[in-house]
């Protein structure tokens, strides 16, 4: 199980994933905007989406938890 | 005792040394994965290239009944060889004799290749593993460490100093890598730390691994005390003999020039679609980089720290340089605590060795935020600037997108002494992004606006034109010359091969006091 974490503070815009999708390592997960960029946030493991700890819109600091896979 | 019996004693004497700890203590040392001091040196040298010294050295305790336990050696193989034809001296640390612990005489033999190192100007390779300092030895044990650090420090910035952890590094061991310009830690089986995981539960009761606390990717990752992270001893080694190929002898000397088998005039066509044209999607540098590099090869330095900024070596033309480059995949390509110390030593590395700098700029600012500020992102970010400034080799920068407010200065502009300056056309060079401008440039237009955000569309998209690019900033001659991605290449060799003999030196003075 691992935790999808927020590399910086920003705002959600977009959630590529649903719970029970299967990732891989290095698929995008979730769209962050910040510094009026927008981030990809990719996977370090492979695991299926047990949680989304976020929505769309949200703003988020540094370290949040995203996503939870298992 | 004839000559005869003399030369059979010195080779019962040498195959003695050359078992160290023994047979049961060397089985242990390959039942963890990993080689021995002897196998190190042998793997990563010539073959046939050493010549060892100070093999017969012993210690001179007699406390704790060490009288009893002497071991030729004491713990650490030194001498010098070559690799790939050049000289190199080398230490490595002996994990089967004392855990490889440090004592008076062991800090001698390491001192005396550091010492050789210096006087004939070649590289020096420490090779890790040991259990920190011989408690037996007491404060002579503590001497041996502070005589190794004040040569590592006599010696930066004359020779190379790589450091391999293969094993153990803890306390005041881990300062001697510390000092060096690289180090290398292998996965698994290498950890650093000033206070272990024990010492650490009693004085503040938190509990962590050794792997967690001080392992590989530790360092390569969240503090960046090391490089680079390998797989096994072998893989550490082949990255060493690696990374000297990009490394000169010392100060006074250029890398090794190769004779280059890609074409210089080579022109990549998907140079020109690599960074996108919205500009609020990110790309990875690293496909500017590489197809730009001879060979398409770079050798990435830190890759895993700091990730928003990429610093490794590669070669033009057969020259080695240096790359430091934003990277707007990771936290937007902005500059932050971490990117700065990285850019700023990797900076300060090559101008050590006459490396070229090249750099590739794509960056929005500074990070904002609390722990940025508190953390000291003013003198981290005034390293930058530091390293830059004093930095005497040639300087070419590339901007390929965002070079705005402040960090448009650090990285490498005309102003810092950049000696070339090229943008590409997608180049946006401005004190701010359209949108913050315009919110304060154009304030009382937007208060008064019948459709603000209409307005605000029109100025933005007017801002973007005409102050969002590389021609005001050419105009003023802060670039020099606009050009093409696809003819990168061609024209960084050719800014090269123009300051290939540039002379330039700083005032004179004791030392910068650079922000530390």
């Amino acid at each position: 199980m691992s935790d999808i974490t927020a590399p910086m503070g920003g705002k959600i815009i977009d959630i590529k994933v649903k719970v029970g999708d299967s990732v891989n390592e290095g698929d995008e997960i979730v769209i962050l905007e910040a510094m009026k960029m927008e981030l990809p946030v990719v996977s370090d493991d492979a695991g299926t989406v047990k949680e989304i700890k976020c929505a769309n819109g949200d703003a988020v600091e540094a370290e949040t938890v995203l996503v939870i896979l298992e | 005792m004839d000559i005869e019996d003399k030369i059979k004693e010195l080779e019962i004497r040498k195959e003695q040394a050359r078992l160290g700890g023994g047979q049961t203590r060397i089985d242990q040392q390959h039942a963890k994965g990993k080689l021995t001091a002897r196998e190190r040196i042998d793997y990563l040298l010539d073959e046939g290239s050493f010549e060892e010294i100070d093999e017969f050295v012993v210690h001179r305790c007699h406390d704790f009944g060490m009288a009893e336990k002497k071991i030729p050696g004491d713990g650490v193989v030194t001498g010098y060889g070559t690799i790939n034809g050049r000289t190199i001296f080398v230490f490595a640390q002996d994990f089967t004799v004392f855990g490889g612990s440090l004592s008076g005489p062991l800090s001698e033999k390491i001192c005396k290749v550091m010492d050789l190192a210096l006087k004939n100007q070649a590289p020096v390779i420490g090779l890790n593993d040991s259990g920190g300092a011989r408690i037996q030895e007491g404060v002579v044990s503590l001497g041996g460490y502070g005589e190794i650090f004040r040569r590592n420090v006599w010696s930066s910035g004359v020779i190379p100093q790589i450091s391999v952890i293969m094993g153990p590094c803890a306390g005041g061991a881990v300062y001697s890598p510390a000092l060096t310009d690289f180090t290398v830690m292998v996965k698994k089986t290498s950890n650093m730390f000033i206070t272990g995981p024990q010492v650490i539960k009693t004085v503040t009761s938190e509990e962590v691994t050794a792997e967690a606390l001080g392992g590989a990717m530790t360092h390569n990752t969240k503090s960046g005390v090391a490089h680079f992270a390998e797989e096994s001893d072998n893989a550490a080694l082949d990255r060493i003999k690696e990374l000297l190929q990009y490394l000169p002898q010392n100060y006074r000397e250029t890398p090794p020039k190769i004779k280059c088998t890609d074409d210089p005039n080579r022109i990549d066509e998907s140079l020109n679609t690599v960074v996108p044209s919205n500009p609020r999607m990110p790309y990875d540098i690293r496909k500017i980089i590489r197809p730009v590099l001879d060979n398409k090869t770079f050798f990435e330095v830190q890759k895993y720290f700091a990730k928003n900024m990429v610093t490794g070596f590669g070669r033009l033309n057969g020259i080695v340089v240096g790359i430091v480059a934003n990277q707007p995949l990771a936290l937007a390509g902005c500059l932050d605590i971490n990117a700065s110390i990285k850019c700023a030593r990797f900076v300060r590395t090559c101008d050590c060795f006459n490396i070229p700098l090249v750099t590739f700029v794509d960056v929005p600012g500074y990070l904002p935020g609390v722990n940025q500020e508190h953390g000291g992102i003013i003198k981290h970010g005034a390293k930058i600037i530091f390293a830059y400034c004093e930095a005497t080799v040639p300087k070419i920068t590339v901007i390929t997108r965002k070079a705005y407010g402040g960090a448009y200065d650090v990285m490498s502009s005309k102003h810092h002494g950049g000696d070339i300056n090229f943008a590409y056309p997608t180049a946006e060079i401005a004190v701010m992004g359209p949108d913050g401008a315009v919110s304060i440039v154009f304030r009382k237009e937007l208060a008064e606006s019948k459709d603000p955000e209409e307005t605000r569309k029109k100025l933005v998209e007017e801002y973007r034109n005409n102050f969002a690019s590389p021609f005001k900033a050419a105009e003023l001659g802060y670039i020099d010359k606009i050009i093409l991605p696809e003819k990168t290449r061609p024209r960084l060799i050719k800014a090269l091969n123009m300051l290939i003999n540039k002379k330039e030196s700083i005032p004179e003075r004791r030392h910068g006091n650079i922000p530390l």
